[in-house]
């Protein structure tokens, strides 16, 4: 068989369903238990960061043990290092509502987004 | 096994000391010959501070006391033998004056530090501060600038212009946090 042809062909064939897998991904996994956050800490602004007036972004991701406890936390991106240990804190300080004996701990990591900004204007108090 | 080793063992600690003790010599002489706090100008030799006073003075100033600090540091600075005894008197005495909030008296001595070194960014820092504090904000820039030139990751310096900001264009932190369902864990 000649291969200019078999390549478009495959492509044509297993390509449609591969894309409607690809799109199914992003919707929410029904099976899987919401964890409910019990107590979120917010982190400090670091004070580095806070001198240099330094603004930036961290996406910590991490799983929630049974107890509601993050654990396996770790960076996945951030605009600059200053404000890493800052969010890894916040998170390791936070806590879910626990789950019941009965109910499965799910495997779905969950992704912390924060959010470091400078506004215009002195702080209140 | 262990005779040959016993019977090596005289002669080599033997040859270990020799060196040793030709080492310890040459130590001595170059430490002998490296006079601390001492610049080109002088050529004394002198183990330990060679300014008791200013090393005194500066040791109280850095422990949060300045009276004591700016008496030890005239006292230093009126024996002060070369260039480098006097700067180091001049900018601490700014920053002792500067701690008791005697700010032109302060400034008058800064001036003078940068009279004998127009790069010494300790004193631009110090000078900064008190344009700071005398709402010169100008001239606290242009410090500022000047010591970051010098010393680009002086935190002392980074902390004098925060300071500035702060007075000239305030800000406020501000976090935020979105949480969302990751993918499924690996």
């Amino acid at each position: 068989m000649n291969l200019r042809w078999t390549l478009p062909l495959v492509v044509s064939v297993f390509g449609l369903p591969a894309l409607t897998m690809a799109q199914s991904v992003d919707e929410p996994v029904v099976s899987e238990i919401e964890r409910v956050p019990l107590h979120t800490v917010v982190p400090e602004y670091p004070k580095e960061a806070r001198r240099d007036r330094i603004e930036g972004e961290v996406e910590v991701c991490f799983n929630v043990d049974r107890k509601g406890r993050p654990s396996r936390i770790g960076v996945r991106r951030s605009t600059h290092r200053v404000f890493e240990k800052a969010a890894i804190r916040a998170v390791r300080a936070s806590r879910y509502i626990p789950l019941k004996r009965s109910e499965p701990v799910p495997s779905i990591k969950t992704c912390r987004t924060f959010s470091f900004s400078l506004e215009k204007g002195a702080p209140n108090g | 096994m262990t005779a040959l080793a016993a019977d090596c063992l005289p002669g080599y600690t033997e040859s270990v000391m020799r060196k040793l003790a030709v080492h310890l010599v040459l130590a001595f002489v170059i430490l002998a010959s490296t006079p601390v706090g001492a610049d080109d100008e002088s050529s004394r030799v002198v183990i330990g501070p060679s300014n008791p006073n200013l090393f005194d003075g500066a040791a109280a100033l850095i422990a949060g006391d300045p009276e004591t600090g700016v008496r030890l540091t005239h006292l230093g600075l009126s024996m002060a033998t070369n260039r480098r005894e006097r700067l180091v008197g001049l900018s601490n005495l700014c920053a002792g004056y500067l701690l008791l909030e005697q700010l032109d008296v302060a400034l008058d001595f800064c001036n003078q530090a940068l009279e004998i070194n127009d790069r010494h960014w300790r004193s631009y820092s110090n000078r900064a501060l008190i344009y700071l504090k005398l709402k010169r904000y100008e001239e606290a820039e242009q410090d500022l600038e000047r010591g970051l030139t010098i010393a680009p990751d002086s935190a002392k310096l980074k902390t004098v212009r925060a300071q500035l900001l702060d007075e000239i264009d305030p800000v406020s932190p501000r976090i935020t946090i979105d949480e969302r369902r990751g993918e499924p864990d690996q």
